[in-house]
């Protein structure tokens, strides 16, 4: 998969069919793929793929917006609802993408992985798929492990493609399926079975610990404005320092900004240094999203975003 | 940048704020405000004096910001806001401060929290004023037409009111001849004319006129625009048309309740409503020897609390109908109240008693009872005075119903965005400082429609909305007020979420300097805010409702919830 | 002083602020007011065009702030000036409810009722239900952990 992703490449740079291409290449983190953009030939050897690719890529289309030229970016099924909604935001044409889509079977979470593998991630060399587990390369040993044990969250849920076309297509671009007890939203459920004292214990807890180091922001494909609200200084809606008022403020913000834009891609919880399990808050606004207005982010092209919509005959306890 | 500098001045309004709340205390703390330069109190800010002072006041003390703590800014903000624009200050660098319909009358029974809210209310009207900006209102044409909906008689003189000015008039009536609600009645109270004696006149030169098109058997079906220019659609025959006016009145009137459920109406047939007396027996029926009218049907009870008002000398009129072309006929008006105001219904109803007309007062409790088996043969009812219960024989009951809203209100309210009131009649802008007008401009009301009324009443309001509608049409031109949304280019993402929320499909998504952005068109926005909410961003704002205005107050309402930190 | 105190049922009173929509709320308001009808003391009523400007930042900001509950009012759904406005007020109320629940804020300190121009009546009921239902489940937050500055400093 990885030569013929490297072919089709090299052709695309060749023809100047792409000004250059978006992908994945190792680091010096053997644990995980880091994004690599390559526009030349000679450098079509580093783009790799795998299960350590579990970034969510999108966000980088936008970058084609300064170009005459088009970008070409590997994009998993999952990635693809970004870029349909960020089409649909008119953030970029579609025809300013060329688009390879890739079978998936599932992406590694580094976090999970180490926490298996109870030994530090550094000393992982190499993961490798071979179809109901992994093979994980600790050292000198190799280990098996299964895949349900270390998937992203987000792999549990596979439904995608979605409405997106790919340009070119490496296989069969079909939803992975994994036998998994978890319900659809089950971090929410567990979290909403909570008595409210503990949930807000538990919440003020998790906002405590934010730096507001704004990495959530950045790796979230949907925060592209050109001034973020809390950038600005009239009105400046946050105070700089990181207080569990103005953190609570700035999440549950962002939550509302993501209603009908989440796509869950998982990159926020990803990107977090604090481990701050921001997977489950948005979870619970995709939740309220498809319950309450039956609409979810980045499946169709021509929907019109819930929160600027509405239906007569929407619920209202509010009498 | 000129230091900002806020004067705010504290009404006591009589004794309606200042004998609850402690206005000199709300001086004293407004004058400890940031930016506040100069504080006073006045016994009426809108007298000639209050607005004298404010006048003064912004010469004297540089004033760059003024702040009225009052009343309710729907009713007197345009009056402080010429105030400031006569003292040489941009009228939307003001900011209203309601400590008297939101404060004082609803916490008379404690001075010191409505004191306290009171300086929390100026606190947040003086940060809010801190951030606002000079306006600039834009100016729209006003298409030189107007529309009346209602040919009855509030409709007929409505329109005359304007075409007599020269206005084109557009007449729209739903049924296939003018006249309305009176049609179904055969003489009018107090004089015992003959309806036809002023309704044919009326019509006749309604419809010689050169500035009135009438419209009949025509329903509006859609209304869009604004003050100034409406474009209306007007349903006629299956076909449409299409008008375009600059103001309208409704003249819709009112209908009578029919009292089903009622002293069996519907079931025996001699009880009728006093309408179907007119029709049935006013024009050559046989006249009833004995007949009961009941008053106050449907009327001023828990379901409908209000009084039909004109309805008592409705039935004095009938039953001295009754009793001329027959002295020797039985009339009994059964009432719990006789509401004989206006001109010459005092004497009306002594008329009626002189000859002979028995007036019997009756409690809400307990009702008259009619009897019978097919027909109506007596009324049973507990006579208040003589405290017993009387049977009264009678060939006829005519029930006196008030009038109620139409069913179709709602649907005219919908299109025109005026609200109706509790009781399905339309509401106007203020109960007591705001008749015929709408808090929607250029839409007007007068007659049955806005409430029940008698004809110098209905006709007394026509004239008033005719003058009122004609106020934008002689002017040419209305303020667009500037309270609507602009989008900061520089800073807009163009998501297109404005776009969507936009109820009007005022903003567009335009290629500018800074690229593709959100733009408003000022003309066709109204100002609602649904786009600026929609936002992500920031970039949309809205004129004296900005971001940065509503969370100054919220900041300052909050101040004193602060602790520790910071 | 308003808040007596950091604890239910101990002289608290709470802080609540509420946006009303010009065309109806407010006027509601307003004849609550003409009526005379008493309420408590408790609500600071900032005033907007249509309950559709209040976005849900204010709502957060301001529960963030250490105010005990915000009231959004509006024109009954149908019946907005704007059209509408009070559609998307009702979807924000809907799912803003839901994720403030979600971290542990009681429900009672965000709610929406609709309230038109000769509602006054049910201004002041709804004014006195929020403010007894506020009152009950005590301060928001401990005033130790809010933050003394405000945006956008003068």
């Amino acid at each position: 998969m990885q030569d013929k992703l490297q072919e089709v490449v090299r052709k695309l740079l060749a023809e100047g069919a792409v000004d250059y291409f978006i992908g994945y290449c190792q680091s010096s983190q053997p644990y995980r793929a880091v994004p690599c953009f390559v526009s030349d030939e000679s450098e079509v050897g580093k783009l790799v793929w795998g299960p350590l690719c579990g970034q969510n890529l999108s966000k980088y289309v936008l970058r084609a917006n300064e170009l005459d030229g088009k970008v070409g970016i590997l994009l998993k099924g999952c990635d693809t609802r970004a870029v349909v909604e960020l089409i649909k935001q008119h953030q970029i044409e579609r025809d300013k993408i060329v688009a390879i889509g890739v079978p998936c079977q599932g992406q590694v979470d580094h976090r999970k992985l180490g926490k298996i593998l109870g030994v530090s991630l550094e000393q992982v060399t190499s993961v490798q798929d071979v179809g109901d587990e992994f093979l994980v390369t600790v050292g000198e040993e190799t280990k098996k492990v299964r895949k349900e044990e270390v998937l992203l969250d987000k792999c549990f849920r596979c439904k995608h493609p979605s409405a997106f076309g790919y340009d070119v297509t490496l296989g069969d671009v079909v939803p992975f399926t994994v036998d998994a007890d978890a319900g659809e939203y089950a971090a929410v459920e567990e979290l909403e079975a909570l008595p409210i004292e503990e949930r807000r214990a538990f919440w003020r807890k998790q906002f405590e610990r934010c730096i507001r180091c704004n990495a959530c922001r950045e790796a979230c494909y949907a925060c592209y404005c050109k001034e973020c609200l809390f950038e600005r200084k009239t009105p400046r809606w946050l105070a700089a320092p990181p207080l569990l008022s103005e953190n609570e403020m700035y999440h549950l913000i962002r939550a509302v900004h993501l209603a009908g834009r989440c796509v869950d891609c998982g990159e926020c919880e990803r990107v977090c240094p604090m481990n701050i399990p921001l997977g489950s808050l948005y979870r619970k606004i995709q939740k309220d999203v498809a319950e309450l207005f039956d609409y979810e982010a980045g499946m169709e092209m021509d929907t019109v975003p819930p929160l600027v919509n509405f239906e007569l005959d929407d619920q209202d306890p509010f009498m | 940048m000129p230091k900002t500098r806020v004067g705010v001045f504290v009404c006591h309004c009589g004794n309606n704020i200042g004998g609850v709340v402690r206005v000199p205390d709300v001086v004293e703390y407004a004058r400890t405000l940031p930016n506040v330069t100069y504080a006073e109190d006045n016994l009426y800010t809108c007298s000639e004096e209050g607005l004298s002072s404010i006048k003064d006041q912004i010469a004297k003390q540089g004033l760059n910001r003024v702040v009225v703590a009052s009343c309710t800014p729907r009713t007197h903000e345009p009056l402080f806001k010429r105030a400031c624009e006569e003292a040489g200050l941009n009228k939307y660098l003001f900011e209203f401060v309601n400590i008297r319909e939101h404060c004082s009358w609803v916490h008379m029974h404690d001075p010191a929290m409505a004191t306290e809210k009171a300086k929390e209310l100026v606190r947040m009207g003086v940060a809010k004023a801190c951030h606002l900006e000079p306006q600039q209102e834009f100016e729209s044409d006003v298409f030189p037409a107007a529309l009346v909906i209602g040919g009855g008689v509030a409709g007929m003189s409505a329109a005359l009111g304007l075409a007599n000015q020269g206005i084109q008039v557009h007449l729209v009536e739903k049924e296939q001849e003018l006249g309305g609600l009176i049609r179904g009645v055969q003489t009018l109270f107090p004089t015992e004319q003959d309806t036809d004696e002023l309704l044919r006149p009326l019509a006749e030169r309604v419809k010689a006129h050169a500035h009135i098109s009438v419209s009949l058997g025509s329903e509006v079906e859609n209304v869009s625009g604004f003050i100034g220019d409406f474009d209306v659609s007007v349903r006629a025959d299956g076909e449409v048309e299409g008008l375009r006016v600059g103001t309208i009145i409704v003249a819709t009137g009112a209908e009578e309740l029919k009292p089903v459920d009622l002293y069996r109406y519907g079931e025996l047939p001699n009880v009728v409503t006093q309408l179907e007396f007119e029709e049935k027996f006013k024009s050559g029926g046989e006249i009833p020897r004995s007949v009961a009218i009941i008053n106050c049907v449907g009327a001023r009870i828990p379901k409908r609390t209000y009084c039909g008002r004109f309805c008592c000398a409705t039935a004095i009129k009938n039953a001295i109908w009754i009793k001329e072309r027959d002295p020797q006929a039985r009339v009994y008006v059964l009432h719990r109240d006789v509401m004989a105001y206006g001109v010459e219904i005092e004497e009306f109803y002594r008329r009626a008693m002189e000859l002979g007309v028995r007036f019997l007062r009756y409690d809400v409790e307990s009702p008259p009872e009619v009897l019978g088996e097919d027909r109506a043969k007596a009324v049973k009812v507990q006579h208040q005075l003589m405290g017993k219960e009387v049977i009264l024989p009678v060939d006829m009951v005519v029930l006196t119903t008030p009038l109620v809203a139409r069913d179709d209100n709602g649907k005219l309210s919908k299109m025109l965005k005026v609200p109706l009131g509790s009781d399905g009649f339309f509401l106007e802008a203020h109960l007591k400082l705001r008749p015929i007008e709408f808090s929607t401009d250029g839409v007007y009301v007068c007659g049955a429609a806005r409430y029940p009324s008698n004809i110098p009443e209905s006709v007394s309001q026509a004239y008033a909305a005719a003058a009122k509608a004609s106020i934008p049409i002689r002017e040419g031109l209305v303020r667009v007020e500037a309270i609507t949304a602009f989008c900061d280019e520089r800073t807009c993402s163009a998501c297109g979420n404005c776009v969507e929320a936009c109820p009007f499909g005022a903003i567009e998504l335009q290629q500018g300097r800074f690229g593709r952005t959100a733009h408003v068109n000022t003309a066709q926005c109204k100002g609602c805010g649904c786009c600026v909410a929609a936002c992500p961003s920031g970039a949309m704002q809205q004129r004296g409702f900005s971001d940065m205005q509503v969370l100054s107050m919220i900041g300052a309402l909050a101040e004193e919830m602060t602790g520790g930190v910071g | 002083m308003v808040s007596g105190s950091d604890s239910p049922g101990n002289g608290f009173e709470p802080k609540i602020l509420v946006f009303a929509c010009n065309w109806c709320s407010y006027a509601g308001a307003d004849l609550a007011g003409v009526s005379r009808l008493q309420m408590p003391p408790n609500c600071r009523v900032i005033r907007v065009m249509c309950s559709a400007r209040v976005r849900p930042e204010f709502v957060i900001t301001a529960l963030s702030k250490g105010l005990d509950g915000v009231l959004v009012l509006g024109c009954h759904p149908g019946d907005c000036h704007y059209s509408e406005g009070n559609y998307f007020t009702r979807r924000r109320g809907l799912l803003l409810r839901k994720l403030l629940e979600f971290v542990g804020i009681e429900p009672e300190r965000f709610q929406v009722r609709w309230v038109s121009a000769s509602e006054g009546a049910k201004f002041a009921e709804t004014v006195e239900q929020v403010t007894e239902q506020i009152r009950a489940l005590g301060p928001n937050r401990p005033r130790s952990e809010v933050l003394g500055t405000e945006p956008g400093d003068r």
